[in-house]
């Protein structure tokens, strides 16, 4: 739909003016053949092709509702149309330049779908296909306090076609052993926006400014009840921070696990607990409600935004505390200087609002949303990480936070009650089945259907199905989507008894179809493998 | 107000903004059907473009994408037993056996016609109640939530077919899954052996595709269906009465059960916008509570359908999944407190276009809220046409001979738990969840319950240690008024089979 539009408005002149770069001896380990097309004609053959494929699978679906047709006719007659798709499959491996990128771009993103970090990364995906002029396809990684999500970007091959959208949990997991990754296993490009964190309260409580919390802190350690994350969450140790600034322990304002700001700020409100510690941004529509009172901003200045500059800073409050959540962009390491320095020309382009896409820039989007937008560039990024690196450690290292988390409940107590109850109810699942075998008829649970081929077969067939899937796991990011699909579909098809011609047809215009399906219309990356379709 | 709704009339029906709901209620419906795509995701496909329309426009075509989505995820579940979206999976069984009869426009049409009144109910109480209703979010704290979930996951005892003993197993298995992984509570690797993809836990769609739709595949491999084939009708036939013919079996079940259930429809709608409104709770619990609901006021012989393919038992679930839709934004618009996933991203989008939700959102931007309400009615009308258009098209998919559709389903299990992720783990996770949905349901164990068990296992567990982290002793979780209501409704539905049977017991010597 619009994408489309977008995507195919900026390629053709471009292309032209650098005819020289699809000349050059192709770099790529993957297809080791020279090319000589021109990339425009072979897109859209490729587009006509799938197309086509796409169309004459739809056929058998339109002419069964006219209730004449025969389908396996219909999918035979696709013969033509077949060996079509089969020559645009073919022409498209050799249909790259080898200038970097010539493929779509992937950009891992390790948070929810809807949160800001996703919104974040969505937009600056928006802009980087049009400065790069390849698809670029965010993917949700989201879990494990942010530990899948930064493994899967940081740790991919290290070719400039993954990218990671990172944030200060990268900083954190590692001190606490839950992962290795660390700043250091990235190639900083370029960091996007620093939201500070900040503290709220209601409206109607009896805080007005920072004194009066610290000295109820102070009076009645363990009283209050935070929240505004998981257990040392970034929020927890911004809060955590704030505390020792002043001298008291981290403990001393009890930290309530939650999912995040949103809940925080629900369970604020109805009165689960008395002060919430997150971002800004995260707390706006509440703010400008007039339900939230912020009693300090964790940075050095006030926030320039409309609206957002009346909430006073701890430091005019007597405070030195600061502390900001970050999002920026980095590739794995070792990934190539020159690959890298296309990111960040690109990326310095687009923060700078040189970069226009229908007619806003990013820094416009980024006021818009209330984000924050102070950028730094690689080097400049890199010292900031590992400042920013050292606080953490320091924190994270103080044993007054080793303990927190390990309450009343442990980790493993809700498991253990689950595993207890599914061992009882099998318990008495196997008396029940034992006294009926031994009172009574054998009663029959699953009805049995009568089968149509023979048993061995089914038995074939049945083994198969798991193997095939497994087998896709294991070498679908290889040999690509299409050619595993393709295998799989074949294989079951035939052993369900299927014509070899039907198969056949099947296997190459589902495949190729499915994959159009998802990579163009529902933006979901498959992986492209051998023949980069 | 007559200006700003003047406005709001204005602006839905300019060209433009019709246009954006045509185009997204297909788009919508089209991701739905497809397994593993779930409305977030659409929802979020959609974001990068509303920047450049005008608020309204933007708002309304996530509206309209939202309703058709959940809508359609239905088609799979009933067709092909994939649950399509995370709310089809309460009713999964019952559409799956009215398909195995070959009964699937009429579960279809009953999907689609409560859908319609599901989502047109939930806007009527958006419309009418929303500033007054939005307070109930705030009275809602770690207990309440607790007490929710409980009550949610004793809904397994009432939904699960079979003996209870099964119906626990099959819940505590669930539990078992959706405790694996770096939790939110503890932030400690649980059973994860050491493999670091599974420190995120197992996603739900992959492991929902897996126990349904693979599971199913495998077992038409086994033993495969033989399914009644309905008397060709002749090709001659006008395609005025062919149309006749489909309107009937589509819609004539379902008006008629509209008739006669309007009591219960309401209560389902009702619990689906309560549920929907409240921070943490969406329209997958919402059509659980209300298919348990319903079963239970079912008697006799419409009781024994449920789970063999009862009509009313998809019809309540889906009006509440529906209505919860509308729900959801009744926090998010008058508090700016998201109720759900997709509007968490709408708060983003009203953010850009400089609308602030909030309290003041109904005097600074009435036009916009006026044109939201019309959005809900017009997307709910305008889904009963495609929806019927896209049931007469899916379900030639039951014709498709065996030997080209089973291969597909496979695939498209594949590649429904691949991308939600793009993770192959997720296969792997996919295939397991498969062979164990196999295993248990040859044993006669029932599915439903395990998929609630991981949808509600986290939220569950983290409420609970948020309550025991804060209270000092057990009573504080009768603490709070809606609290203690909730908590002895619970405890009571636990403790009626056994006082039933002392009362029974008391009656029968006397």
């Amino acid at each position: 739909m619009q994408h489309h539009a977008a995507r195919r408005r900026l390629p053709d002149s471009e292309r032209c003016s650098t005819p020289s770069a699809s000349f050059r001896p192709s770099v790529d380990s993957h297809r080791p053949w020279v090319c000589l097309h021109p990339v425009d004609s072979w897109r859209k053959f490729r587009s006509a092709a799938a197309m086509s494929g796409f169309a004459s699978l739809c056929r058998p679906f339109l002419r069964i509702s006219c209730g004449s047709y025969n389908v396996i006719r219909q999918v035979e007659a696709a013969g033509p149309l077949l060996s079509f798709v089969l020559i645009g499959f073919v022409c498209e491996g050799c249909s790259r330049t080898d200038q970097y990128p010539n493929r779509p771009i992937t950009l891992v993103c390790p948070w929810a779908a809807g949160g800001g970090t996703d919104r974040v990364s969505r937009q600056i995906a928006q802009y980087l296909e049009n400065e790069l002029d390849v698809p670029v396809n965010v993917i949700n990684a989201a879990g494990g306090q942010g530990v899948t999500g930064h493994a899967r970007g940081l740790q991919a091959r290290p070719d400039g076609y993954t990218l990671c959208m990172m944030t200060p949990e990268l900083n954190m997991l590692h001190w606490r052993g839950l992962t290795d990754l660390s700043w250091q296993s990235c190639e900083p490009l370029m960091s996007l926006n620093e939201d500070p964190a900040a503290l709220f309260v209601r409206t109607e409580s009896p805080f007005k400014t920072i004194t009066d919390l610290e000295e109820v802190v102070r009076a009645s350690p363990g009283e209050l009840k935070a929240s505004g994350t998981a257990n040392l969450g970034t929020w927890h140790l911004a809060m955590a921070g704030w505390l020792l600034s002043f001298d008291c322990q981290p403990t001393d304002v009890v930290w309530i696990p939650m999912r995040g700001a949103a809940p925080s700020l629900t369970e604020l409100m109805s009165g689960g607990i008395d002060l919430v510690c997150c971002s800004v941004p995260e707390a706006r529509t509440l703010l400008d409600g007039g339900k939230l009172l912020c009693l300090g901003v964790m940075a050095d200045r006030r926030l320039d935004l409309p609206g957002l500059d009346q909430h006073p800073t701890l430091k005019e409050q007597g405070s030195d505390w600061t502390f900001t959540g970050w999002r920026g962009l980095g590739v794995p390491r070792e990934t190539a200087p020159d690959v890298q320095k296309r990111l960040v020309t690109a990326l310095q382009k687009i923060v700078k609002g040189e970069s226009k896409h229908e007619g806003k820039t990013f820094p416009e989007y980024m006021d818009g949303e209330g984000f924050e937008r102070t950028w730094r560039a690689t080097d400049d990024f890199a010292a900031f990480l590992e400042r920013s690196d050292a606080t953490m450690g320091e924190l994270l290292r103080r044993k007054e936070l080793q303990g927190v988390g390990s309450g009343r409940i442990g980790p493993y107590d809700f498991p253990w009650v689950a595993g207890g109850l599914s061992i009882g109810s099998l318990l008495v699942i196997g008396s029940v089945a034992f006294r009926a075998r031994h009172a009574g008829p054998v009663v029959e649970v699953v009805s049995r259907h009568p089968a149509a081929g023979s048993l061995s077969v089914n038995w074939i067939t049945f083994v198969v199905v798991p193997l095939a899937t497994a087998a896709y796991a294991l070498t679908a990011d290889t040999t690509g989507y299409i050619p595993i699909a393709a295998a799989i579909l074949l294989v079951f098809s035939l052993l369900l008894g299927s014509p070899l011609r039907t198969a056949v047809s099947l296997a190459a215009l589902a495949s190729v179809a499915i994959y159009q399906l998802f990579t163009c219309l529902l933006r979901v990356p498959l992986p492209p493998g051998w023949l980069g379709w | 107000m007559s200006e700003a709704f003047q406005t709001a009339v204005l602006n839905t029906f300019s060209v433009n903004t019709l246009l954006a709901i045509l185009l997204s209620a297909t788009f919508g419906l089209f991701v739905g059907a497809i397994p593993g795509l779930t409305a977030t995701m659409a929802v979020a496909l959609m974001v990068p473009f509303t920047f450049y329309l005008d608020p309204v426009t933007g708002i309304a075509a996530i509206v309209t994408m939202e309703a058709c989505c959940i809508f359609a995820g239905d088609i799979p579940t009933t067709l092909m037993r994939i649950p399509g979206t995370p709310s089809s999976a309460a009713y999964v069984d019952d559409a799956y056996a009215l398909t195995r009869r070959n009964e699937h426009q009429r579960a279809l049409g009953v999907s689609l016609v409560f859908s319609v009144t599901g989502g047109l109910m939930g806007a009527i109480v958006l419309i009418v109640a929303a500033p007054q209703l939005a307070q109930i979010a705030f009275e809602f704290s770690s207990y309440e939530n607790f007490w929710l979930y409980v009550l949610g996951l004793s809904c397994a005892a009432i939904v699960s077919r079979g003996s209870a003993a099964k119906g626990l197993l099959a819940l505590s298995i669930g539990l078992l899954i959706s405790s694996i992984g770096i939790g939110s509570t503890h932030g400690v690797p649980r059973m994860t052996l050491g493999i670091d993809q599974l420190a995120s836990g197992i996603s739900f769609i992959p492991a929902m595709i897996g126990l349904f739709g693979f599971s199913e595949v495998l077992r038409n491999v086994r033993s495969p269906v033989v399914r009644e084939q309905p008397a060709e009708s002749p090709g001659s036939t006008a395609s005025a009465s062919r149309l006749k013919t489909a309107l009937e079996d589509v819609f004539a079940s379902a008006v008629c059960r509209l008739r006669r259930s309007a009591g219960r429809i309401l209560t389902s709608g009702a619990i689906g916008s309560f549920i929907g409104m409240l921070p943490g709770a969406g329209a997958d619990i919402a059509a659980w509570v209300s298919y348990a609901v319903s079963k239970r006021r079912s008697k006799g012989s419409e009781h024994a359908e449920y789970g063999r393919g009862s009509l009313q038992g998809i019809a309540d679930a889906t009006t509440a999944n529906n209505s919860a839709l509308a729900g959801a934004w009744i926090p998010a618009l008058v508090l700016g407190i998201p109720g759900d996933s997709v509007t968490a991203i709408v708060i983003g989008v009203l953010l850009m276009k400089n609308v602030t939700p909030g309290p003041n959102i109904f005097e600074t931007h009435l036009p916009v809220v006026y044109s939201i309400y019309i959005t809900f009615i017009l997307a709910n009308l305008l889904l009963l046409p495609l929806g019927f258009l896209a049931i007469c098209l899916g379900s030639r998919i039951v014709r498709i001979p065996r030997h080209i559709i089973l291969p597909l389903i496979l695939m498209f299990c594949i590649v429904g738990s691949f991308a939600i992720n793009s993770s192959y783990f997720d296969v792997y996770c996919m295939l397991a969840m498969g062979l164990l949905g196999f295993v248990l349901e040859k044993y006669g164990v029932p599915l439903g319950p395990v998929v609630l068990g991981i949808i509600l296992g986290g939220g569950l567990e983290e409420k609970f240690v948020q309550c025991l982290t804060k209270s000092t002793s057990f009573v504080e979780f009768f603490s709070r008024p809606v609290a203690a209501v909730l908590g002895v409704v619970c405890i009571s539905l636990w403790l009626w089979p056994l006082f039933a049977r002392i009362l029974r017991a008391l009656r029968q010597p006397a």
